[in-house]
């Protein structure tokens, strides 16, 4: 069996779903796997407010609760990319992609400011519309060929998917990824916390990272 | 492998998607918007409906949790942003409710229906009948008969697994047991839940 991420190392089967580690994924899972170890490790960040004009200047306290709910989520983000990094079922990968939206809502929401959980609420609603698509496009591949399982779909003696479908696919994991087309929100990320927040940016990159290898495969 | 008339179902269920879609593109209020991206969650499960095989009915739970898992996320980031956490959930006061015997009836007939049915689906209606009849009665009700049938009830189904393990010529007794004791666990369970929401107001 042979993929476009390169001949698996490492196979684990779980009965239908078939886990699988190619140079490809398993450099994903390693980067996933060492940045959670961080977000474990460290410490937050704390911002610093300079106010115009005066040489005054504020650090801004983050309690501790709410550095734990945030430091938890984060930590949920980091195992969620994990899953979908390297899992070889396509059900499975939207599932996990979903489970990072939700994560990324998470991490970002716990912030007590207004403008914070405004975008935190739109971008929330934009990965909720994501998921329509990103189901939508894994029932269709089920309906076209038959099957869900990545390997299976990789061997190209099944019925070609069409690109509609596969276009589904992409766009739902555009939605539910955050980093990309929300950094430009800043209220996304004046909130303060570094290591945190950096944890949707690299939670979303590694799902397009994927996303590219599951679509191409299709 | 998919059904003749499965383009006709997508279909229909992208028209659903592309009317949620559009009204959600309209509309500005936050809440009809959240009210409205529920809406749009059907359509998700539609097209996995559609598939029509025993893979489906698989997949539709896990769709439906996560869209659940996120509508509940929204709903609470949309408390906290407007300030509305100072409310918490009060038991049905609705007068009608409270001075007549129609909770009295509703109950008894699901929880008859919830008996007839058996198994897990019945102790989940059985136990809305009860909850229903907790929550709108006032008063705090005495609840060691519900700890104490609870108990039996797990009793109940472990025996039925060892009859299964160890006598499974008497399989159709077990069934039955097992049947019965996660009928009354699952009533009990969610009856302490309706007990539990009625205390609170």
């Amino acid at each position: 069996m042979s993929t476009v991420g390169g001949t698996p190392l490492f196979l684990l089967e779980f009965g239908d779903i078939v886990v699988y580690f190619t140079p490809y994924t398993t450099s994903l899972f390693i980067l996933a796997l060492v940045f959670t170890l961080l977000v474990i490790a460290s410490r937050p960040e704390r911002q610093l407010d300079i106010a115009f004009g005066t040489d005054a200047y504020l650090t801004k306290e983050i309690s501790l609760p709410e550095m734990r709910f945030r430091r938890f989520m984060a930590i949920a983000c980091g195992l969620a990319s994990m899953g979908a990094v390297v899992t070889g079922d396509l059900f499975d990968f939207c599932l996990f992609t979903a489970l990072v939206g939700i994560c990324n809502v998470g991490i970002v929401a716990a912030v007590k400011s207004r403008h914070v959980q405004n975008a935190a609420y739109q971008y929330g609603l934009v990965a909720l519309a994501a998921t329509v698509l990103l189901f939508g496009g894994s029932a269709m591949v089920a309906a076209t060929t038959g099957t869900l399982s990545l390997p299976i779909l990789a061997t190209g003696t099944l019925p070609a998917v069409p690109l509609a479908v596969k276009a589904f696919i992409v766009i739902g994991v555009m939605g539910e990824g955050m980093a990309p087309f929300y950094a430009a929100k800043a209220e996304m990320f004046r909130a303060p916390g570094a290591p945190y927040v950096i944890m949707c940016s690299l939670s979303s990159l590694l799902i397009f990272l994927r996303v590219i290898e599951v679509v191409v495969q299709l | 492998m998919i059904g003749q008339y499965y383009s006709w179902g997508l279909l229909v269920v992208l028209i659903a998607a592309v009317a949620g879609f559009a009204a959600l593109a309209f509309e500005k209020d936050d809440l009809h918007r959240l009210l409205l991206i529920d809406l749009v969650e059907i359509p998700s499960l539609g097209f996995i409906a559609l598939l029509g095989t025993d893979l489906a009915e698989a997949l539709i739970l896990p769709g439906l949790v996560v869209g659940i898992a996120e509508l509940f996320a929204l709903s609470q980031i949309y408390l906290v942003k407007e300030g509305l956490q100072d409310r918490p959930v009060r038991a049905l006061r609705i007068e009608v409710v409270q001075r007549s015997p129609a909770p009295l009836v509703l109950s008894a007939i699901l929880v008859v229906y919830g008996v007839i049915l058996s198994g897990f689906t019945g102790g989940a209606i059985a136990a809305l009948g009860l909850i229903f009849l907790l929550l709108a009665k006032d008063s705090a009700e005495d609840l060691h008969l519900l700890e104490l049938a609870s108990g039996m009830s797990w009793v109940l189904w472990i025996a039925a697994f060892f009859v299964f393990m160890f006598l499974p010529e008497y399989w159709y007794a077990a069934l039955m047991g097992a049947a019965i004791g996660i009928l009354l666990k699952v009533v009990t369970k969610m009856a302490l839940i309706g007990t539990m929401w009625g205390e609170q107001a």
